[in-house]
């Protein structure tokens, strides 16, 4: 017997197929034009003339000999020591993922299984510095860091980034571990853990999506913070954003933009293979809140 | 194994009582159940035994040691909860095994003990399986197995076959009454359901707002409740409670008329009779009233009768057939009655030679 398979009506697909193809290539689009143009010199990227010469690149041809050239990337990670920037990098979002996960998930444990009123305003507190600009709590920390003299050293930076972040992984949680039914501690309980044992042994590995998801939320904000970086860390510490924007800021000396233009590529990349790698948690620690299992 | 104290216990929060002044012992290996309406403080109790609630005043021993500033995993007791507490990230076996490993018994025992466990519960074929690959009553043979694993002092059940259908859940009765019988272990037993009271327990606790209001065998709370309250909460249906004036060993209520009652007592009672202890007939007998309804319950006929506001029900033979609104008439023997005190709901003793 022939099964007749249910379609749905054709200008509807092509519809919607062009419009995904649209919004996809609209997404991409920056992403890939500046990886294409990280590959070209200056003049061709910023071209005055005409757009098209960063995509052919006539005067890549003519200054390098070849369509492509690595020059940014050589000038970013070989004259500039992008590299240095990198190394940094790693630091400070490590230090403020293992710490904000240390404290969110024990706190965050705490204040879901607390019974107390305060923890709802500690909540609501938490809420606001969360969402003051960072700008206004850096700029009230330049002057004791500078007389305390602990001003452009990496813990400094790390520690800020940390008070920054920690009413966040606090919030998100603690909705976690609403999430959890009580029930599976006290059995722990009775079984014969500790309080800290029946969270480290049953209740952690239950909430692993959710110590996923925040922890790429956390890497997320100190990988891609501006504000206390710039201005809480010196020059020789200084971690890859910023150290892009110092390649823009020196825009006398020619090719120093696509110093920037390739830095930014090689701070990109290494996001996407992440996100890809961590997909599948990330769902099911987005929509974990939302329903009961 | 061990004998539980509770002296005096209460726990309140704020200025809500959740339980008044609980005192009893209970005896080693019995199965005791706690019997209540949801709210009427029974959880609360067990979870002061457990350790999971403070408690507010009173002590609870077990066996020779005061247990109140101990943590749970000091207690020695073993719980199953009404929504199981699984753990999802871990097999059957590893959930049965979990409080082996935890209390740090030689390895080398957790095998066999894992599978004795497993074999009483009947849980040995699904051992690699996560819980939730398990129906219901597969879950609570997890519980029920990662319970008894090590040998506790006392168990301790809240609701576990609430979430159960029906059929499972006269299975899974059975099963639990028998492995107390093989495991001897003094087993707290927390139920809203009086069918699993009375076929579970050695005696039975009846609580009401944090207070108790009897504590007997089920045949002693069955054929004796002390008060209106116990009398209404335990039978299926409920004992007949008629309000109506007592004179000289004569109650009178509406359409009810009974000689031959204690003589003790005057002024208006409350009386109560159990619907399977009267019986209708054709003609005389001390009540007579039209059918309200008729219920066919297939070993037997219920005729139910509205008596004021109340509704008043005897069973009869499976036989037995009326229309609603025939009148007729019942056999109510002063003996089948009780006698509660209309203000207090307190059951009036009967005086000898009545």
């Amino acid at each position: 017997m022939i099964v007749k398979k249910r379609r749905r009506p054709l200008p509807l697909t092509v519809l919607s197929t062009t419009f995904v193809l649209l919004w996809v290539l609209m997404a991409a689009f920056p992403f890939i034009w500046t990886v294409w143009g990280s590959f070209k010199v200056e003049q061709d990227f910023f071209s005055r003339d005409s757009w098209w010469f960063a995509i052919e690149g006539p005067r890549t041809i003519a200054q390098t000999g070849s369509a492509f050239t690595g020059d940014g990337y050589y000038g970013a990670w070989v004259l500039r020591d992008f590299f240095s920037s990198v190394v940094n990098t790693i630091i400070v979002t490590v230090s403020v993922v293992v710490i904000s996960l240390t404290f969110g998930t024990l706190g965050g444990y705490a204040l879901a299984r607390s019974g107390y009123r305060y923890t709802f305003w500690l909540l609501m507190l938490a809420l606001v510095f969360r969402a003051m600009p960072h700008i206004t709590l850096v700029s009230g920390y330049l002057l004791p860091f500078f007389e305390m003299n602990i001003w452009g050293h990496l813990p400094t930076a790390i520690i800020v980034l940390v008070a920054i972040n920690q009413p966040f992984t606090l919030w998100m949680l603690h909705s976690f571990f609403l999430s959890i039914p009580k029930d599976l501690d006290e059995s722990a309980m009775v079984d014969g853990c500790s309080r800290f044992q029946a969270f480290r042994m049953v209740v952690i590995p239950v909430m692993w999506p959710g110590v996923i998801t925040t922890g790429l939320f956390s890497f997320l904000l100190a990988y891609n913070d501006f504000a206390v970086t710039a201005m809480l860390l010196s020059q020789p510490n200084q971690t890859m954003v910023p150290k892009i924007a110092s390649f823009l800021g020196t825009i006398q000396q020619e090719g120093n933009v696509m110093f920037a233009v390739a830095a930014v590529v090689s701070a990109t990349a290494p996001l996407f293979v992440l996100v890809m790698f961590f997909q599948r948690q990330i769902v099911s620690g987005l929509t974990a809140g939302a329903v009961k299992g | 194994m061990a004998e539980i104290r509770l002296k005096n216990v209460s726990k309140r929060w704020h200025n809500f009582v959740g339980v008044n002044n609980f005192d009893l012992d209970i005896a080693d290996r019995e199965f005791l159940v706690l019997l209540g309406p949801s709210g009427c403080g029974k959880t609360t109790t067990m979870r002061m035994i457990a350790g999971l609630d403070d408690i507010s005043e009173g002590e609870i021993w077990l066996g020779d040691r005061m247990v109140n500033n101990l943590e749970p995993k000091d207690r020695d007791i073993s719980m199953v909860f009404q929504s199981y507490g699984l753990y999802p990230n871990m097999t059957v076996y590893e959930n049965i095994r979990f409080p082996l490993r935890v209390r740090k018994v030689p390895k080398e025992l957790h095998h066999e003990k894992v599978m004795q466990a497993a074999r009483m519960v009947e849980l040995v074929d699904f051992l690699e399986r996560r819980p939730a690959a398990l129906s219901g009553g597969q879950r609570q043979r997890v519980a029920l197995g990662r319970a008894i694993v090590r040998q506790p002092a006392a168990f301790l059940m809240d609701e576990p076959l609430s979430n159960l259908d029906a059929k499972l859940r006269v299975s899974t009765r059975a099963q639990i009454k028998n492995l107390q019988h093989t495991l001897k272990v003094t087993t707290i037993y927390v139920t809203h359901d009086q069918i699993e009271a009375m076929t579970l327990a050695d005696r039975v606790v009846v609580m009401n707002r944090g207070v108790i209001q009897q504590v007997g065998t089920p045949t002693d709370i069955y054929d004796n409740p002390a008060n209106t309250f116990v009398a209404s909460f335990i039978g299926s249906p409920a004992m007949n409670l008629v309000s109506g004036d007592i004179e000289n060993g004569t109650f009178r209520g509406p359409g009810i008329t009974i000689a031959g009652l204690q003589t003790n007592v005057k002024g208006p009672v409350t009386l109560g009779f159990r619907a399977e202890d009267a019986s209708l007939v054709s003609e005389g007998g001390e009540f007579g009233a039209e059918v309200y309804s008729m219920e066919l319950l297939g070993e037997a006929t219920m005729a139910s009768f509205r008596i004021g506001d109340q509704l008043v029900s005897i069973k009869s033979g499976k036989e037995y057939r009326a229309e609603i609104g025939d009148v007729v008439h019942a056999a109510i023997p002063a003996s089948i009655c009780h006698l509660f005190d209309t203000d207090t709901g307190v059951r009036i003793a009967r005086t000898p030679g009545n």
